[in-house]
């Protein structure tokens, strides 16, 4: 509750256009949004743009939010960023061309010394469906409860809780098989 | 801010299907966050965090200067306002000014001619429009050929003095 108190402060803030404010923003939630871009695109320089993205519409979209889940507000831009990046057709052509090294250079890696520090979880992941991965990771990073995240994505309940738990359960058995 | 805390997965899966179908599906989900929690993505540099707030701090900067000038122009609309009424109040309203009816006003004439011509072709037309009226009228002591004759001839009469001017 105090949390929630707080937050709305600093957004009371940030619509005042106190940087400050701006700025407790970004250390309460880059590290979250970060690991849903990052577990979503594979790469780190193409989730530091896509997280500074995010933050700049944060700052010009702040007056339109007008109360509600903040996460849920938050995560909704975050996704939009996130599909703009996928239509670019450029920047998808690098995504390609960069997983295809990164793969490449992981597999060597793995051949060589089969390291476990090696991200186990980002290979495997890019085995579920595009869709899937996304909402598995909107789950765990944004934190949403079921039925905000089913608003969010404009679909039953239902189908939400039964995609997130065919995603989960294929990733379980890829994890551990 | 979100109600995730609020809400019981266990009960929410019973809705759509039996208790143990529901229990054995929550495990599923539990574990695969388990897996997700077990391995972290990276975190963002600090360098890259400090650039994003130098970023914002940039950004709100001309906001609050757009802001400022939104006001400014308002202010300067509403003032040209009350100075364009001051003005029209004054000249409505100043007793020591000349009523606008009262005032000579001078028209230059944007005909060529002088006011005997217009005289001239004054008299002409209003022969002309009897003639017509004697006409329409069918009047028997006219010969209608021999008006007509006539009216043309009148007709390029005068459009020969208004060329010659």
């Amino acid at each position: 509750m105090a949390e929630s108190v707080d937050l709305a402060q600093i957004i009371v803030g940030c619509r005042k256009g106190d940087s400050q404010c701006f700025s407790q923003l970004v250390d309460m939630y880059a590290s979250r949004c970060y690991g849903y871009f990052y577990r979503l695109t594979g790469n780190s320089d193409i989730s530091d743009e896509l997280l500074s993205e995010l933050f700049v519409k944060l700052v010009e979209k702040i007056a339109t939010y007008n109360g509600g889940s903040f996460e849920s507000w938050l995560f909704k831009i975050a996704t939009n960023i996130f599909h703009d990046f996928l239509r670019s057709k450029q920047r998808r052509k690098k995504l390609l061309e960069v997983r295809k090294g990164q793969l490449e250079a992981e597999f060597t890696e793995y051949k060589k010394s089969g390291d476990e520090q090696i991200d186990k979880l980002q290979i495997q992941l890019k085995r579920l469906d595009t869709d899937t991965r996304e909402l598995i990771m909107l789950r765990f990073y944004s934190q949403l409860s079921f039925k905000e995240m089913a608003k969010m994505r404009s679909e039953p309940i239902g189908t939400t809780l039964a995609k997130l738990h065919r995603g989960l359960k294929k990733l379980r058995e890829i994890m551990e098989g | 801010m979100n109600d995730r805390n609020q809400e019981n997965l266990k009960e929410l899966l019973e809705q759509f299907m039996g208790s143990e179908q529901a229990r054995m599906r929550l495990e599923d989900i539990e574990r695969g966050e388990q897996i997700l929690r077990e391995h972290p993505a990276p975190e963002p540099d600090d360098m890259l965090l400090a650039n994003i707030k130098a970023q914002i701090a940039l950004h709100v900067l001309p906001h609050r200067a757009t802001a400022f000038k939104w006001i400014s122009y308002r202010v300067a609309a509403v003032a040209a306002a009350a100075i364009v009424l001051a003005a029209v109040w004054t000249s409505l309203f100043n007793e020591h000014t000349i009523p606008r009816s009262q005032q000579p006003v001078e028209y230059a004439s944007v005909f060529p001619w002088d006011h005997h011509d217009s005289a001239v072709f004054n008299t002409r037309l209003e022969q002309i429009e009897n003639d017509l009226q004697a006409l329409e009228m069918g009047d028997e002591d006219v010969d209608n050929d021999s008006a007509i004759t006539e009216l043309e001839i009148k007709v390029t009469e005068i459009a020969g003095d208004f060329w010659k001017g």
